[in-house]
This record gives C-alpha cells, sequence and structure tokens, in this order.
C-alpha cells in the first residue's frame, strides 16, 4: 500500500540534533519532491550525515518532525525502511562473510526475492559474488553497498558520498543505474562533494553549512544566482572578488577608482558553492 | 529468525573453540578420575579439614574421593568458570560489535526496528550459552561412559541446570554492558566473570560477607552444594531470573533511546 506522501518523499520540518554541547544541525526544514533526483550538498562537519542519519532512526534529535514517503521517519520506521535504500559513506559489511551472503542476508531481511535484480546490478557493476568482503577493496565494497540499496526497487534512495572509491567507468554506470531506477518512479536523495555530477544529474540541491541550510533551489538557478566574480586591474594590479548584490551598487564603488580594465562574469558552479561553503568570518 | 540465525553462522566458530575445549578438559578430567581414585580417596581426608580453603571449594560438604566430589569439585570448577567466560564474552560482544566493527549503519537500516534487533541477538545469546552446555554436557557423558560409572541423574541434572542458570545470568548482565557501549567490552566481560567467582569464594571463607551470595550467581549454582544438599535454592534462582530480566530490560530501553555510532 502506497503511503499519502503530499508529492514529497522526504519532508524535515525544524530539525534539531546536537551531541551534548556539539553542534549537529540546528532547525533544518527541507522538502524534496517524489521522482526527484535531489543534491545535498555541504562540507565535512557541515551536519549531511547528521541529517541522513535523523532521517533513518540512527539518531535521536531533540526537535522536529521527518516524514519520508508519507511515513514518521520515528513512529514508522519500519515501513519507512522498507521503501528505502540507503548506501552509507563507508560500506562496511561483515568481513567474513561472502558477497553473495551479504545480498542475500539483506534481501531476506526484507522478506523479497531479489535475486534477479542483484543478479542484474552485479553483472553490471562486474561485482565478484563469491569473494569473502575481507579480500574487497574500498570501491568493491561499495559496488556490493549500491546492489544492497537497490535490489528490492526502493522508492526512495539514500546515497551518502555514493562514489567515492569507484573508478570513472563504475561511476558512469552507477549513474546510469540511478537514472534508471529514477525513471521509473525512484526518488534520489545524494549527499555529494563532487560537484560536477550534482550539477549533471540533480535537478534541485540544497546546501547545508555549519548545520544549517543555507540555501535550497534549483540546480539551474543556483548557477545563475546573483553572484558575480569581479576582476578589477588598477595600477596594474590585479584584483579579483565576488559580489552579490545590487550592481548598481557595485558600479558606484568603481566609480573613482584608477581602473585599467574590469571583467565582470558569472562564476562556475564550483565557485557558487564555494562562496556558500565559506563562513562570513573566511569571507 | 533471520538474524538468529546470522549471529549463530557469526558465532559458530567461537561456540565450537570454547565448547570443544571446555567440553575435552572435562571428559579428560572425569576419564582420569579412575586412575586417581585410590590416590583421592587417602586425599580426601587432608582435603575436607583444610579450614577455609576446604569451604571455599566446597571440600568440606563433599568426599573428593567420590565420583560425585570429584566432578563437583574437580570438574566443576573447570566447567563454571569457562561457561560463565564464554557466556560473557558472547554477551558483551553481542550489540557492541556492529558499532566497533562499522556494520551497525548496514543492520539497522534494514527494516527490522531496534527492538528486533535486541530481541533476537538476546535470542543469539541464549541459544548459543544452551548450544554450549549441549556440547560440553555430550563430552562429559561420554568422560562417564568411559570410566563406567555416573552420579546421581538428578544431581548432575539440578547441577547442569544451575549452571546453565547461572551462565545465562551473566551473559544477560554482559548483554546490558553490550547495549550501553559502542566498543566491544571483552576485557570487561571476562573481569566480571572472574570478580563474581572470587566473591563466590570469598562469601564461602569470611561469615561477615555472607550476604554476597545474593550477588554472585557462582553461589547458588555451586556442584559441592547441588550435589551435598541434592537441591537448588529457589530464592537465589528467582533472584537470578530478576537479575536475568532487568538486566534485559534496562539494555532494551537504552539501545532503543540512545544513538547508534555509524
Amino acid at each position: 500500500m502506497r503511503e499519502k506522501t503530499d508529492g514529497y518523499a522526504i519532508e524535515i520540518n525544524g530539525l534539531t540534533k546536537t551531541y551534548g554541547k556539539h553542534r549537529g544541525v540546528q532547525n533544518i526544514s527541507l522538502t524534496v519532491e517524489e521522482g526527484d533526483i535531489f543534491g545535498f550538498l555541504g562540507p565535512n562537519g557541515a551536519g549531511k550525515s547528521t541529517t541522513i542519519r535523523s532521517l533513518l532512526g540512527m539518531l535521536h534529535f531533540q526537535q522536529g518532525e521527518i516524514k519520508v514517503l508519507g511515513m514518521d521517519s520515528v513512529r514508522q520506521q519500519k515501513e519507512m525502511l522498507a521503501k528505502v535504500g540507503y548506501m552509507p559513506s563507508e560500506a562496511m559489511f561483515y568481513p567474513s562473510m561472502k558477497v553473495r551472503d551479504v545480498i542475500r542476508f539483506a534481501a531476506d531481511a526484507r522478506g523479497e526475492d531479489c535475486r534477479q535484480e542483484a543478479g542484474q546490478i552485479c553483472d553490471l557493476l562486474e561485482v565478484n559474488e563469491s569473494k569473502r568482503i575481507e579480500e574487497l577493496s574500498l570501491g568493491n565494497r561499495k559496488k556490493v553497498s549500491i546492489v544492497c540499496a537497490m535490489q528490492h526497487r526502493p522508492r526512495l534512495l539514500i546515497l551518502d558520498e555514493p562514489t567515492s572509491g569507484l573508478d570513472p567507468l563504475m561511476q558512469e554506470a552507477f549513474f546510469g543505474l540511478l537514472l534508471k531506477y529514477n525513471s521509473q518512479g525512484t526518488t534520489v536523495f545524494l549527499s555529494s562533494h563532487v560537484l560536477p555530477e550534482v550539477k549533471k544529474y540533480c535537478r534541485n540541491a540544497a546546501i547545508i553549512r555549519e548545520g544549517q541550510i543555507i540555501k535550497t533551489d534549483t540546480v539551474e538557478n543556483l548557477s545563475h544566482s546573483n553572484l558575480r566574480k569581479v576582476k578589477v586591474w588598477e595600477k596594474g594590479q590585479e584584483r579579483e572578488f565576488s559580489y552579490a548584490g545590487d550592481m548598481n551598487e557595485l558600479i558606484h564603488r568603481l566609480d573613482g577608482m584608477d581602473i585599467e580594465d574590469v571583467l565582470i562574469e558569472e562564476p562556475t558552479l564550483d565557485e557558487l558553492f564555494m562562496h556558500y561553503y565559506v563562513s562570513d568570518q573566511q569571507k | 529468525m533471520i538474524l538468529l540465525r546470522h549471529e549463530i553462522k557469526r558465532n559458530l566458530r567461537s561456540l565450537l573453540i570454547w565448547a570443544l575445549s571446555i567440553g575435552i578438559l572435562s571428559a579428560g578430567c572425569i576419564l582420569l578420575y579412575k586412575g586417581l581414585e585410590e590416590s583421592m580417596q587417602g586425599m580426601a581426608d587432608a582435603y575436607s579439614n583444610m579450614g577455609a580453603f576446604s569451604a571455599a571449594l566446597g571440600m568440606d560438604k563433599l568426599n573428593v574421593g567420590t565420583l560425585e566430589g570429584f566432578y563437583a569439585t574437580e570438574v566443576g570448577l573447570m566447567f563454571a568458570i569457562g561457561g560463565a567466560m564464554f557466556a560473557a564474552m558472547t554477551g558483551a560482544v553481542m550489540l557492541s560489535k556492529e558499532e566497533e566493527g562499522h556494520t551497525c549503519e548496514f543492520l539497522v537500516t534494514l527494516p527490522w526496528g531496534r527492538g528486533y534487533i535486541y530481541f533476537w541477538k538476546y535470542a543469539a545469546v541464549v541459544l548459543l550459552v544452551l548450544l554450549f552446555n549441549i556440547v560440553t554436557f555430550l563430552f562429559i557423558l561420554t568422560g562417564f561412559a568411559g570410566i563406567g560409572e555416573m552420579p546421581e541423574a538428578r544431581e548432575l541434572a539440578l547441577y547442569h541446570g544451575a549452571q546453565l542458570c547461572m551462565q545465562l545470568e551473566m551473559g544477560s548482565i554482559c548483554y546490558l554492558i553490550s547495549a550501553v557501549t559502542k566498543r566491544r567490552q571483552i576485557g570487561a566481560a571476562l573481569g566480571l566473570a572472574m570478580l563474581l567467582y572470587m566473591v563466590d569464594l570469598m562469601c564461602r571463607i569470611i561469615p561477615d560477607i555472607e550476604n554476597l551470595k545474593y550477588i554472585t550467581p557462582y553461589y547458588f549454582s555451586g556442584g559441592a552444594d547441588i550435589f551435598a544438599s541434592g537441591s537448588v535454592e529457589g530464592g537465589m534462582v528467582v533472584i537470578s531470573l530478576i537479575v536475568m530480566a532487568v538486566s534485559v530490560a534496562i539494555g532494551a530501553v537504552v539501545y532503543g533511546r540512545r544513538d547508534l555510532a555509524a
């Protein structure tokens, strides 16, 4: 039975999670539409994993409410997890188990026969099912993690740094799989540091910094903000800075300076994200 | 059941090592009895008159020269400590190994819920302790078959029943430790098994601390008392069951509420 979702795969309202005196995330609100591929960006320690782990029920948050596929993530955790595929950043499994046993264990836990789907993903990603986990590199463990997350055809895929450790060919194959599931209705929530892959595959994105969401928009809009990269040549010296605001104000500031040349251009997506990443004090 | 099967498979090697070691040692010790019987008879009087030492090991209640006495004091000592250590270790790593091994994120995001994981992992501790007792008991019976003699079946059953109860109590206390910590507490588990054994020895020797017998599960499961009296103190068994229930309940509450490390 499909739960009523109001069109959202993820709804986070006022999520606050602290670890004693340490900041986790502060009053986060976020929605991800069903069928979307949503990028979740932020530097290390910004609160991405805290948000994801709160969402999956690993952490008990102090305030807020999380709904996943219309289900309360705390009260309906089991039902919610049955519809979700999760790929953690660290793909760790039981070292002495064989790959096929791990994949089977994950399928059995869901009470589903996923052999056909798992077989197809294993073939595509060239997963050697007869090896033991302890014999695998990080990249190969990641592949096992992909199979475990996708074999039951989840309605929502939550992926935490999924491509780290995968070679470029496998990354391509992985995103091919992601697009295939997405075209079949699976929502994807992708936490990543890799901006080109967010730009290439995600339709919407949120940026988190120091435990707070600082920007949520379409990737296209994020790429075309009013932020400008300004280069000024003055007395033989080159100065470069970012400017976001009223253009009249910028021109007014430049007026009166002994400028030899000026270049005002749109920043790249990478530069845009760096602008959001660094704190105000660092700017 | 899937998780129970998974845990039994993962702990099979440890179970076999402990059960075979204690089982073979116990059977070997029993087989030695015939060869030592005459000299043990001669030493029995000396053993029973060694004051505190005799009281501590229960040799003041049983004749160590008889099979019952020899089994309860010599074999029983090995079996009790070995069994308690196995149960304590099994309980202490059952939950915390997931966080220490970073497999917790994989396990708890399967659609089971923490209550299910907690319940079936405890069931695995109980089943492993039960299997340990079955395997070792088969070796012990083989030892008795080898010498063509065995203690009264009733006392033997009572003793092993009490030992099972003691091991389950140890396993349950250590399962609570496992529920509240993020690292495998093998040292603490083995330390607890030895500490409670020392408490048992001391409360048998020093009358002023006799009440400590309610704390240590070695007391009610001691072979010498059971073979000498032909019974197990029911009140102590009830205390043991309460300790088990309280440990498992507290562990369930803590495990259900705490943040889990990835």
